[in-house]
């Protein structure tokens, strides 16, 4: 199934992109997502699915637009 | 008395005279610093009532005992006084390298008083005070007076100093520093106007006392090298805090046309990455290894200096979506001395009056073009609509009525950072309850909320996290004085500033003192606000009423139909007050009061106004 990823702020460098579709097969997690992405296990983080947060052994679907954020604290 | 210098300049503008005033170890221990020194200083001083823009009014400069010794990001001094734009205590922090040389030259504090009879420059060099003549750059903007401050004398002075918004009284008008930098959103710049003061320029050689000076710089410098390696490996000055823009995008809290969407598919053309790719150079704080100002070139090719808040509400807030010309607004404001989020927010909700038939007018959201003109005439006060602009928007909705002041976004006339809470309680009630009006730096707890708690919640622990960060953020850092950043952005901990401030004193205080003496400061804040308006309410702790209209509830998106609810709303207001030992009314009780060593200054708030 098809989820769009969208990866903020400085992880995106570690991520290597900002944006794009990622194939996984159903029955993927957001924590299986997160790590066939690459990112640093260890980096702290706040996940997103369609704009509400996710827990990290949720199921995705087809369609579904997961972020990933530092965790930011507002300037 | 280590880490305190132990002395206060007090300067009149009125009579050219100075006086260089000792003060006791036991004012040092209760009020610390910065804010703390502010908001005693003015409560003694000010008499309630006054005009902000009036010679009785006083601007402070203060600083804390670790400001200019070299650790993690001690460059910075608060700016204070009545505020002409909330009409109470009103303040700032702002990166200077006043910090360190007004603390060279044997201060912690400054106290402005009176008028000036001609625009003038205020030189202090230790023992020195001149007087000098500013006209030459009078009706200039901050980096033309900035330029003839360094071509005088030199770049390493620490410099304060207003362009014309200032000068015209802009009721948001800021003070500014190091080109760049900007304090004292509540319209410090306007006080600094009205007595004629273009600019302070400070210069100090003496040494900064402290309690283990060897201790301390072995500590603090090392320190900020590893506050910059950790930077390093998270990255986070990458994009800084314009980072964040398209978090509040991805989860509906980015104020769009004043507010009243909060998500934009455009908003990616201003986010931090384009930020990033379009910066031409970097400017900080002194002592700072995280420095946090991305500059590009705005429309008409000048550097502008970039953070979240500045694009946010002068670009999506506007829908504004160049880059450049958001940069451009910004630089405007900048160079007017204007700050740019109360900037944002007043010119949003003019393109939102007159959308709504409040009042005429040709601005639109989206013109850019217009935008500029409209700053400066704020900046001018130039014809009617300059001077409604230059009062910010809370005045500007009493004049144009028809439930315009449902949609002014500020509370206590402050207007509101960016952030959109139509559907976030938590964050809506830190603004609420901000000590000076709807800041930002005093809590921000959005991840938490969305990540730790319900967003749908308005339970107890949404108030107590209020409360922990304005202990930290409004409290701590504004007493010592220092950045918050490396804590709230790279996670340096919170026990290292303890540590600073023992080195410096030679005391044994931990966090629980600090939290102590930020409890005493927002106690006081609150007497400041009772004592000028004694029919205070608790509604004055409520933020912007369109946030609780379902007709402006998202219509698509993750908060969809949902909006704040106002009875929900005053019960998270109430946890808050329960949690704080306020009363009904959001001021703190006599007991509270008592707790926190405030007799005095309680017994003279009684004079004027109730206290249970």
């Amino acid at each position: 199934m098809k989820i769009q990823v969208k990866i903020i702020g400085p992880l995106m460098y570690a991520a290597g992109f900002s944006e794009k579709d990622v194939e996984v097969p159903a029955g993927t997690t957001v924590e299986g997502l997160i790590a066939s992405i690459g990112l640093p296990p260890e980096r702290p983080r706040i996940v997103t699915r369609n704009g509400c947060a996710v827990a990290p052994d949720a199921l995705l679907a087809e369609g579904d637009k997961v972020a990933v954020s530092p965790i930011y604290s507002g300037g | 008395m280590y880490g305190w210098t132990g002395h206060i300049l007090r300067i009149n503008l009125t009579t050219k005279t100075f006086k260089n005033e000792s003060f006791s170890e036991d004012f040092a221990h209760k009020w610390v610093g910065g804010r703390g020194f502010a908001v005693k200083i003015l409560f003694d001083e000010l008499k309630p009532g006054i005009d902000p823009l009036g010679p009785e009014n006083k601007l402070i400069v203060a600083l804390g005992p670790i400001a200019g010794i070299p650790a993690p990001n001690t460059g910075k001094a608060v700016v204070a006084a009545k505020s002409p734009l909330t009409g109470f205590y009103g303040d700032g922090n702002i990166g200077t390298r006043v910090a360190e040389h007004l603390r060279k030259a044997g201060y912690d504090a400054l106290i402005v008083e009176g008028k000036a009879e001609r625009p003038t420059l205020l030189y202090i060099e230790d023992d020195k005070v001149e007087f000098l003549p500013a006209d030459e750059v009078w009706g200039q903007g901050t980096y033309v007076c900035n330029d003839w401050i360094y071509a005088k004398y030199g770049k390493g002075v620490g410099v304060l100093n207003i362009g014309q918004g200032g000068e015209n009284m802009a009721r948001y008008a800021v003070i500014r520093s190091l080109e760049g930098r900007a304090g004292g959103r509540p319209g410090m710049g306007a006080v600094m106007g009205s007595k004629l003061l273009k600019a302070i320029v400070v210069k100090g050689t003496k040494t900064i006392p402290q309690a283990d000076p060897a201790a301390m710089k072995a500590l603090g410098t090392g320190d900020l090298k590893k506050v910059g390696q950790i930077d390093k490996q998270t990255g986070w000055s990458i994009q800084s805090t314009t980072g964040v823009l398209p978090f509040c995008n991805e989860v509906a809290g980015l104020p769009v046309r004043n507010f009243r969407k909060t998500q934009h598919p455009l908003a990616w053309q201003v986010d931090g990455e384009r930020c990033n790719d379009a910066r031409v150079a970097t400017y900080g704080c002194p002592t700072c290894t995280m420095r946090c100002g991305i500059t590009i070139l705005d429309k008409e090719g000048h550097e502008s200096e970039l953070d979240y808040e500045n694009v946010a509400l002068l670009g999506p807030n506007l829908e504004i979506f160049e880059l450049a010309q958001v940069g451009s607004l910004n630089y405007l404001c900048d160079d007017y001395g204007l700050d740019t989020m109360s900037a944002g927010c007043t010119l949003s909700f003019y393109a939102d009056a007159i959308d709504h038939g409040a009042t005429d007018g040709d601005f639109r959201f989206g013109d850019a073009e217009q935008a500029k003109i409209l700053l400066r005439w704020a900046a001018h006060r130039e014809g009617k609509i300059g001077n409604l602009l230059a009062d910010g928007s809370r005045r500007m909705a009493r004049v144009f009525g028809h439930g315009s002041e449902d949609y002014a976004m500020q509370v206590k006339g402050l207007e509101v950072a960016a952030y959109n809470c139509k559907f976030i309680p938590g964050q809506a009630l830190a603004f609420g309850v901000a000590a000076i009006g709807a800041h930002h730096r005093e809590a921000w707890i959005i991840t938490f909320e969305i990540k730790h708690t319900t967003r749908e919640s308005y339970g107890p622990e949404k108030a107590a996290k209020v409360i922990e960060l304005q202990r930290i953020r409004g409290g701590m850092f504004e007493v010592l004085v220092s950045c918050r950043f490396p804590w709230i952005e790279n996670g340096w901990p919170l026990e290292n500033y303890p540590k600073y401030f023992n080195l410096a004193t030679g005391l044994n205080w931990t966090l629980d003192d600090m939290w102590k003496t930020a409890d005493r400061i927002y106690s006081m804040i609150k007497l400041h606000f009772l004592r000028e308006f004694p029919n205070a309410t608790r509604e004055d702790d409520y933020p912007p009423r369109v946030w609780f209209d379902p007709a402006n509830a998202d219509t698509e998106g993750p908060i969809a139909g949902k909006i704040l609810d106002l009875e929900k709303y005053d019960t998270l207001l109430q946890h808050y007050y329960d949690q704080r030992g306020y009363d009904r009314r959001g001021i703190p009780t006599k007991a509270t009061l008592q707790a926190l060593g405030l007799d005095a200054e309680a017994a003279s708030v009684s004079r004027v106004a109730r206290l249970d």
